[in-house]
């Protein structure tokens, strides 16, 4: 127990109170502008350096070959075993032979580089020490002075292991993502050595935050983690890892850069204006790198998910980055090639890996559209109302939500919010009532908003946000004005009911669809008892019908089917979501029609897909499901959704997409035409 | 040794109120507002006092603070007199260091946290210090917070610091601790009392028994 020292009082009682003389004559409360503030505090942050980095690409090609191989191809290659014992050397032949740029799509400014690794494909999950110790000996001597003098000519950060500059991830098939249980992309490599198990264990909440900080390029479980994501300067220093200490990291970093450097340089021609994304692909490991003026982004997964995916999720972190700082920090990197950021992203790893953990669940991350909160519609009427009363007031944005689903959205005038924005600012986590600069990047990528956040409740939110960075009492007087309005009209209790009940449930797809123009539209959840929805239990909808998802093209937004028995647990979930992600990006590929279907069936699911210029259908049935059935069963779908869209859509905000090319188009066709614009036939 | 406090030397004369009744002028004898701005570096341990005194808990997990939280507490006395601190826990995250002014504008208070453990944060305080002397409002007090007073064992700034440095600026002076809310509701009550005292100076018969116990103020006859 603490003595207690309580304040000293005075002889009246009273504790005293500084006078003027206590200070040295401060001067008036001079408010100084935010944004010309925060450019002085990036500026004042940066210190000079005489001397930039030095070109990397000045260096002989094939020693950036083999930077490449030993820092990436090495994913495939395993550790020694007993590595305290071992001499540092044993870059295993087998995975350095060698690495030829194969094929260059300028077209769309992706390079591919094949390396082709001859090593012996693994398919088993759990693979023993002994399988270990044999690949080490198919590798056998060879290639590894080589690497080695690389490296110093590099001047990296030499490893002093000899597995530092190797990253050896975990080989992604469906069954490792089985293995694990977390909906994470952790270790699923079970051994039976003592330090994995701690991380195998599956955890049903997931909590934010970064884990592994302890770990770094030489630990066995960091080079094992199945998705690494990585940010750095184009002067190689380490910005963001997702797993590990960003610190520790510095070699590995250097070693990217490197890498991205040596690709860039053989496409300079196209290198000066946009982004430039590359895919190196090693085996079961692809890298994927984003070069975004002085930043670099990188991926390094075994996820099997489609490059395409991987590069929008680099797109995504990108954005998350520019939505704490904006875009200015580029400005410290002109002043300082050499400029540390990691100060000024202090703290946010928390973002970061919410961000990346919704790859995993959420497929705004993927469609670039919002999902709202199923609600009746004149409550959402309701909501909108009161929300556009604030956004005639000065408010820019007025966005309520709960969770990552809208209930209502309002801009002010022309400015509408981009679906990546609204995804990037609900994962920026904020208190319950906070008043923060942010920056949508979509929006204005160079300037900073000011977000006032306040929590109705423990789920719904809302979000004003303003150019003025005087505006916080405004704002605050506004929200207590809508509190009181949503509260009143019960649009709060409507919103809780909704999150309980859910939206849309495959076993309430109905069976006999009523013409469009007939009697009343049964209302979301009114026309199923829950009993009936218990006997279905198990077996999802009509004809094995499992789930499904929309995006209505014109609204930017989606919806999708409650998740129910067959697709239960979080792992089955996750392992949907990918074939949603990956079925998505080959219907996005290019030559891509106004009317595509797709059906596809493998071991766990048939999956159909239905893709117009109006929207996107994905349905997951069963594997055994009735082809001719399933597509029935999708026009009932989009049936059903047509009848419900008041209930399940937010109607008449203005969408992003409409200020592209198909803004007559789409007045001409929204809403009468908006939703279905054909039969679906096989 | 554990939590200590001081205070700044009375000067002569008393001059205009100490803490200046709000820019909302919303102040009576009555109902008094005091704005109140927390600033230091990240992880001293200010959104935890904050949380301490609003809501009496302790949450070792605590976020760290974006842009700044806002959160207020009213405090009412038995003669029907209350006093609402509303209160800017601001983020010691360096990238927001430039925005503090938005925060600190207009604050009739300003607590500056360091945690005792660290020296950097100490170092911190002292920038925020003169930051406020140089471009607060020049009615603004001040107080120096010696936060995590519970890690002893690991204490790397002596409370004599704190002291002599609060004592050259002219500001309060105390060590508090989030975890265990040593001190916390003390801190609070500086300000309690300097706002009565600086809005209702007319008030001769304020009465000067009353303590805050655990954020809710007793009178001590009837204790
Ligand atoms: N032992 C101990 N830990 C504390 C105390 N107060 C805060 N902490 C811990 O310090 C950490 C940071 O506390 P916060 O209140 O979030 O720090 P902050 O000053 O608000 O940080 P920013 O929001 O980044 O500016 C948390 O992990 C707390 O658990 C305390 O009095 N004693
Ligand atoms: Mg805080």
């Amino acid at each position: 127990m603490l003595p207690k020292c309580p304040i000293v009082p005075r002889a009246n009682g009273y504790p005293i109170v500084p006078g003027a003389c206590g200070f040295p004559s401060p001067m008036a409360s001079d408010s100084v502008s935010p944004s010309s503030s925060s450019d002085s505090a990036y500026d004042s942050a940066a210190y000079q350096n005489p001397n930039p980095n030095p070109n990397p690409s000045d260096k002989p090609i094939n020693a950036i070959d083999g930077q490449l191989m030993s820092s990436l191809v090495l994913a495939d290659s395993t550790d020694s075993v007993n590595h305290e014992e071992g001499p540092p050397s044993s870059v295993n032949e087998g995975d350095i032979v060698d690495a030829n740029v194969l094929a260059s799509e300028e077209s769309d400014r992706t390079v591919m580089v094949e390396v082709d690794v001859r090593e012996e494909e693994e398919e088993e999950v759990q693979r023993s020490e002994a399988v270990v110790v044999e690949e080490r000996e198919t590798g056998g001597g060879g290639g590894e002075g080589e690497v080695w003098r690389v490296n110093s000519e590099l001047e990296v950060d030499a490893p002093d292991s000899p597995n530092s500059s190797g990253y050896a991830g975990e080989r992604g098939t469906s069954s490792a993502s089985s293995a694990c249980g977390t909906g994470e992309d952790d270790i699923c490599q079970v051994r039976d050595g003592d330090f994995v198990n701690g991380v195998v264990e599956s955890q049903a909440v997931w909590i934010p935050g970064k884990r592994h900080v302890d770990e770094d390029d030489a630990s066995m479980s960091w080079r094992q983690r199945k998705k690494h994501f990585f940010i750095l300067s184009h002067s190689g220093k380490p910005i963001y890892s997702r797993h590990g200490d960003e610190h520790k990291l510095a070699g590995f970093s250097a070693t990217l850069q490197a890498i991205i450097s040596f690709v860039e340089n053989g496409y300079a021609d196209e290198a000066n204006n946009g982004d430039r994304v590359k895919l190196v692909r090693a085996g079961k490991h692809q890298v994927v790198f984003l070069v975004k003026g002085p930043i670099y982004l990188v991926c390094i997964s075994c996820t099997e998910e489609p490059f395409e995916s991987l590069r929008g999720q680099l797109e995504l972190l990108y954005g998350q980055m520019i939505l704490i700082l904006t875009k200015s920090v580029n400005r410290c990197f002109e002043k300082n090639p050499k400029f540390d950021m990691t100060p000024l992203l202090g703290g946010t790893d928390v973002v970061f890996s919410s961000l990346i953990h919704s790859f995993n669940w959420n497929p705004a991350t993927f469609l670039h559209a919002y999902t709202c909160l199923p609600l009746a519609y004149p409550t959402r009427q309701a909501a909108g109302a009161i929300l556009q009363d604030v956004a005639d007031s000065g408010v820019l944005f007025a966005i309520l939500m709960c969770k990552h689903k809208v209930v209502s959205l309002v801009g002010a005038q022309k400015a509408s919010l981009h679906p990546d924005d609204m995804l990037l600012l609900s994962n920026f986590v904020m208190t319950s009532e906070s008043f923060s600069p942010i920056c949508l990047p979509r929006y204005n990528p160079m300037a900073f908003l000011y977000a006032y956040v306040h929590y109705l409740d423990a789920n719904t939110y809302l979000m004003l946000l303003t150019t003025s960075s005087d505006a916080f009492y405004h704002l605050k007087e506004c929200r207590l004005h809508i509190e009181a309005v949503l509260l009143k009209s019960n649009v709060l209790s409507e919103v809780q009911r909704s999150m309980l009940d859910g939206g849309m449930h495959v076993e309430d797809v109905p069976v006999d669809p009523s013409p469009r123009s007939g009697s009343a539209s049964p209302h979301l959840g009114q026309h199923s008892p829950e009993r009936v929805r218990e006997a279905y239990t198990g077996t999802g909808g009509p004809c094995g019908l499992w789930h499904f998802m929309y995006r209505s093209i014109y609204l930017d937004q989606y919806v999708s089917s409650e998740f129910s028995s067959p697709i239960g647990t979080p792992k089955q979930q996750k392992r949907l979501h990918r074939a949603y992600q990956k079925i998505y990006a080959s219907m996005h590929d290019k030559g891509f029609g106004p009317h595509r279907t797709q059906f596809r069936r493998d071991e766990n699911y048939v999956l159909l897909c239905w893709v117009t210029q109006d929207f996107e259908l994905y349905a997951a049935f069963d594997p055994l499901a009735d082809k001719a059935l399933a597509i029935r069963t999708c026009n009932r779908v989009c049936q059903w959704v047509k009848d419900v869209e008041n209930e399940i859509f937010l109607l008449g905000a203005s969408p992003f997409s409409w200020w592209g090319k198909r803004i007559e188009k789409c007045f001409a066709e929204w809403p009468v035409g908006g939703l279905i614009a054909g039969h679906l036939r096989l | 040794m554990g939590c200590a406090s001081s205070v700044p030397d009375r000067t002569a004369s008393r001059g205009p109120s100490s803490l200046n009744p709000g820019s909302e002028g919303a102040n009576d004898a009555k109902n008094l507002k005091v704005k109140l701005v927390l600033l230091g570096d990240s992880g001293v341990g200010k959104s935890c006092i904050v949380l301490r005194f609003v809501r009496g808990q302790f949450d070792p997990t605590s976020k760290v603070t974006v842009g700044a939280s806002f959160l207020s507490q009213t405090i009412a006395l038995q003669d029907s007199t209350t006093v609402k601190f509303e209160i800017w826990d601001t983020a010691g995250q360096e990238r927001y260091a430039a925005l503090a002014p938005l925060y600190y504008r207009g604050a009739a208070v300003a607590v500056i946290v360091y945690d005792i453990t660290s020296p950097e944060s100490f170092a911190k305080a002292q920038y925020w210090v003169k930051e406020l002397q140089k471009h607060g409002s020049p009615d603004i007090v001040m107080a120096l917070v010696g936060n995590k007073a519970d890690l002893q064992d690991r204490r790397e700034v002596p409370a004599e610091n704190g002291i002599e440095y609060a004592e050259k600026n002219g500001m309060f002076f105390i060590e508090t601790s989030a975890k265990t809310a040593d001190n916390i509701n003390q801190l609070f009550e500086v300000f309690f009392v300097e706002s009565i005292e600086s809005c209702c100076s007319h008030m001769a018969s304020f009465p000067l028994n009353m303590k805050l116990v655990g954020c809710v103020l007793v009178d001590l006859v009837a204790l």
